[in-house]
């Protein structure tokens, strides 16, 4: 449990104890406190901790006794994208103290050295976690070295949703996406870096995240292939809903995870939710210390709070995210989970993947 | 200064009279601001709904052009895949009506002529490029049957239009429209079996159609544009324009709340608003803003617009800033025309009341009574009546008062029974008589009187008999003398009588035996006759004395011994 370094703050609780009983009293140390604010921050001051997360991952409640139980601030800054929480990490590192990042963004940030290593000791609720996500060994990206840098917090699977009445049984592989059966009907994410690896996972390439130079034409022309396939690609979870219901699609490459799930429930879809064989990619996000973290003791008792009963549940109950100590309901523990590494080469995905989304020929694909 | 009632009274006037004109105006300001803020939401809430009706008639327009060529015979025929060389010359021909198209609407992006076949590949193609029309051809032609607007055209009937959501163009090779907010008009080609065979579609750049439509407005009207959902597809700021193709979101309900009742889905849905927002940057860049829906009928549209136009508060409330100019000088004049009327005015009221003052002040001073105030029926009338004859009332008791005066001092120096003056009365003519004699060197004589058979009438007839003794011989004595001559009574029976000028010894003894004479005469009482008669003492002035305390003991003297003579 953490314990604050500072002294200066048990300068309320040792007030007399009139002050604090009395009506009086209490205006009194409230005008204090305001004084305070405006007169002495020196001796007023709490420690202050700085979150970097996503949105839904730091309830205001769970903040709020945080503060309570370690008599400190939290200064949470919600990020939204990737490319922000680099920027912000990269070139005001001192400024942040603990950040959620995915696993395979973090390789950068430890290999420019913008993080810290953590001392598990401080994590006493990482043993609560499900076993997949105790073995952080076995997690590719979270220990270099010997060292681990982040801790599992949430994640999300890409699998496949297929409506129960075109498809009776759960379509087994990736290979569904292509089954010339569902033409026309099948609805896949507008992305180059993950249908790039859905290629190579068709292709059974050994690591979907690296695409040798030689299987690239291959690549794009499964994409093509694809593309002949499908009803149409989408941005947004809810325009994956629209043209899912609107046309009666009979299957989906779930870039958004259950949240398309719980989206399309909503819509009144009878749907199911399959993991491939070949796996399904999944982004884990973690938390992770910053290597300029004023108080990495505070930093560590934030990682394990968000990891206690009650973060899990609302991250899970509010938000609809997957939590690392409870199974989800409709998962089996088998699932193959093939978590988000970084890729040989994004900028190329992308750059052949808008060619392939514009409708061009393999040639035009493949031309420099 | 004296804070007099009139000066009271103009001051009262005249805060009153300010007070009028200051709210008369203020609330004439009030409203007519108000009016005119209306009046001008009314103008920007039609010039809004005649630029979304413009915005329709437009997008008709467009569909008309799709439609025009999808139900060309020639587009069928294209599609029909017969003689090549025949088919040449007609995609030739179609994509010179594209390009005159195009010519014509500069707003045009692209025209395609899309088959439904081979995976939606485009067969005609006319690009807008950098420099001119482009025909695009053979490899650079793409496959876009999984573009909504080809998989969402194909099932429309003959006739139908479709109408994409606004996106931002991200087709690789799409020339001037990539990257660029855009619009698809797309309208289904059906073979001579009614099978839909392919697709015509047309590009809008929607910025250039906008600027065309909002081309006539002024200046200080800004364009907002959104999608059902509230998305802005156009705004002032153009950060804030297709966020979501960012990843980011600006919504006309965030910046517009009430905008959030023209959206897909609220209930009820309304078809125009009008906002008065007070900007995030505060009052400077206040807005008023209105906001139109309409639905895109007789069009498959995938999505709708809402349209709004805002124009600076600022310049709505300019003609009031005016106006508010023009009330406060008609305040200012009159408010000084107040204070002048407030001084005349309090002068007049209170004329009649410096009047009375006067009246009063007059009265006061030779307490005459002036003439009368008039016949004011008023509260000044009375009042003036009531000092008249409060005046008259003072008059009258001054009049007795002084009366009474001349009575009471009378009565201090006479006898009240006789009339004649006392010995007070008598002393004082005497230290006169005395001073007038030593300066004129005369002589002055005292004749002491006293009755001698008084106190045996008045013991045995009474004292009314007494009485009747004493005033028979006041009046007596009284006609005896000369006017210049005192007689007074100074005691019960005793009499003094001050004799000036001639007071020699002859003529003081005629006057003793005159008075003798007079004494014993009887006086009538009640059928009976009285006889006191009288002793008579004399001193003269300056033989027996020079002081009245000195004559008068002479004469009570020289009567002691007239009257032990006669008793003798």
């Amino acid at each position: 449990m953490y314990k604050p370094q500072k002294k200066s703050l048990s300068v309320l609780a040792s007030m007399p104890s009139f002050l604090k009983n009395t009506a009086v009293g209490k205006q009194a140390l409230w005008l204090m406190a305001l004084l305070s604010l405006v007169v002495t921050p020196a001796w007023a001051e709490k420690p202050v901790l700085r979150v970097l997360a996503w949105p839904g991952y730091a309830e205001a409640e769970v903040v709020k006794s945080f503060e309570q139980k370690n008599g400190v601030r939290v200064e949470l800054t919600v990020i939204t994208s990737d490319v922000v929480l680099w920027q912000r990490i990269s070139e005001r590192n001192t400024d942040y103290d603990v950040f959620a990042v995915n696993v395979a963004e973090l390789q950068r940030y430890i290999a420019v050295n913008l993080v810290q290593s953590l001392n598990v000791e401080l994590l006493p609720n990482t043993q609560r976690q499900l076993a997949r996500f105790r073995d952080l060994a076995a997690i590719p990206g979270l220990v270099h070295e010997g060292k681990v840098y982040a801790i599992p917090f949430t994640y999300a699977e890409m699998g496949l949703i297929y409506d129960r009445k075109q498809i009776a049984a759960p379509p087994a592989t990736i290979a569904a996406l292509w089954d010339p059966r569902y033409r026309g009907k099948v609805v896949v994410y507008d992305g180059g870096t993950h249908n790039f690896s859905l290629a190579a996972q068709r292709l059974g390439l050994q690591s979907p995240f690296r695409i040798g130079t030689a299987d690239w034409q291959r690549a794009a022309q499964q994409l093509i292939a694809l593309r002949r396939n499908v009803l149409g690609f989408y941005l947004q979870p809810e325009e994956s809903v629209r043209l899912f219901m609107d046309h009666h699609a009979a299957l989906m490459f779930a870039n958004y995870g259950m949240q398309q799930v719980h989206l399309l429930k909503a819509a009144g879809a009878d749907i199911g939710y399959a993991i491939p064989q070949e796996g399904a990619l999944a982004w884990l996000d973690c938390w992770t210390i910053t290597r300029s973290a004023r108080d990495p003791a505070l930093a560590h008792a934030w990682i394990d709070y968000l990891l206690d009963e009650e973060g899990s549940r609302l991250l899970t109950e509010r938000q609809g995210l997957s939590s690392t100590r409870y199974e989800q309901a409709d998962r089996r523990p088998h699932d193959l989970l093939l978590w988000l590494q970084p890729q040989e080469d994004t900028a190329r995905r992308e750059k052949l993947w808008g060619r392939i989304r514009s409708g061009d020929q393999l040639s035009r694909v493949m031309a420099p | 200064m004296k804070l007099t009632i009139a000066w009271r009274l103009a001051l009262v006037l005249m805060l009153v009279g300010l007070l009028g004109t200051g709210l008369t105006g203020y609330f004439a300001y009030q409203t007519s601001r108000e009016q005119l803020v209306k009046a001008s939401e009314d103008r920007l809430l039609t010039a809004t709904r005649v630029l979304m009706r413009q915005v329709i008639v437009a997008l008709k327009d467009i569909a008309a052009d799709v439609s025009l060529v999808a139900q060309h015979p020639q587009a069928a025929r294209i599609l029909q895949h017969t003689n090549s060389g025949f088919q040449a010359l007609s995609e030739d021909n179609v994509s010179i009506i594209f390009e005159r198209l195009m010519t014509v609407h500069p707003e045009y992006f692209q025209i395609r002529l899309i088959e439904a076949a081979n995976y939606g590949r485009e067969r005609i193609r006319v690009d807008r490029g950098l420099s001119g029309l482009l025909r695009i051809k053979g490899d650079d032609l793409q496959e876009k049957g999984h573009y909504n607007y080809v998989f969402d055209t194909l099932p429309l009937a003959s006739g139908a239009v479709y109408v994409s959501r606004a996106t931002i163009n991200h087709e690789v090779g799409a020339h001037a429209g990539v990257g660029k907010p855009s619009l698809q008009v797309a309208a289904p080609i059906h073979d001579l079996n009614g099978k839909a065979v392919g697709v015509v579609v047309i590009n809008v750049d929607l910025q250039g159609l906008f600027a065309q439509l909002a081309s006539d407005l002024p200046p200080e009207l800004k364009l907002y544009l959104t999608n059902g959902n509230g998305d802005f597809l156009i705004h002032p700021d153009s950060a804030r324009s297709f966020a979501f193709d960012r990843g980011q979101s600006a919504l006309v309900q965030d910046e517009f709340p009430a905008a959030s009742s023209l959206l897909q889905g609220s209930q009820p849905r309304h078809d125009n608003v009008v906002i008065q927002s007070k900007h995030t940057t505060g009052a400077a860049d206040a807005l008023v803003a209105a906001f139109v829906f309409q639905p895109l009928s007789g069009l498959e549209a995938e999505d709708e617009f809402i349209l709004g136009l805002s124009q600076p508060l600022a310049s709505v409330l300019a003609d009031s800033n005016q106006h508010a100019a023009d009330i406060m000088r008609i305040v200012l004049s009159l408010s000084v025309l107040a204070i002048f009327l407030a001084i005349i005015l309090a002068r007049y009221l209170t004329q009649p009341l410096r009047d009375l003052v006067a009246e009063v002040r007059r009265f006061s001073t030779d307490g005459t009574i002036g003439a009368s105030p008039g016949v004011r029926a008023d509260e000044i009338g009375e009042l003036a009546r009531s000092i008249e004859h409060m005046e008259v009332q003072i008059h009258n008791q001054f009049e007795v008062l002084q009366n009474q005066k001349v009575k009471l001092e009378h009565l201090a120096n006479h006898d009240s029974l006789t009339g004649l003056p006392n010995r007070r009365l008598l002393l004082e003519r005497l230290e006169q008589a005395l001073e007038r004699a030593k300066r004129n060197k005369t002589e002055v004589a005292l004749l002491f009187i006293d009755l001698n058979r008084f106190k045996s009438i008045n013991d045995t007839y009474g004292h009314k008999a007494g009485d009747a003794v004493l005033l028979e011989v006041a009046q007596r004595l009284h006609k005896l003398l000369r006017a210049s001559d005192t007689a007074a009574r100074i005691g019960g029976d005793e009499f003094l009588i001050l004799i000036e000028g001639n007071c020699e010894a002859a003529a003081m003894d005629s006057i003793v035996s005159k008075v003798q004479a007079v004494l014993a005469l009887s006086i009538p009482h009640q059928d009976i006759e009285l006889r006191c008669g009288g002793s008579i003492g004399v001193a003269r002035y300056p033989q027996d004395g020079a002081t009245a305390a000195t004559l008068i003991a002479v004469a009570d003297q020289s009567m002691y011994q007239s009257k032990a003579r006669r008793d003798d």
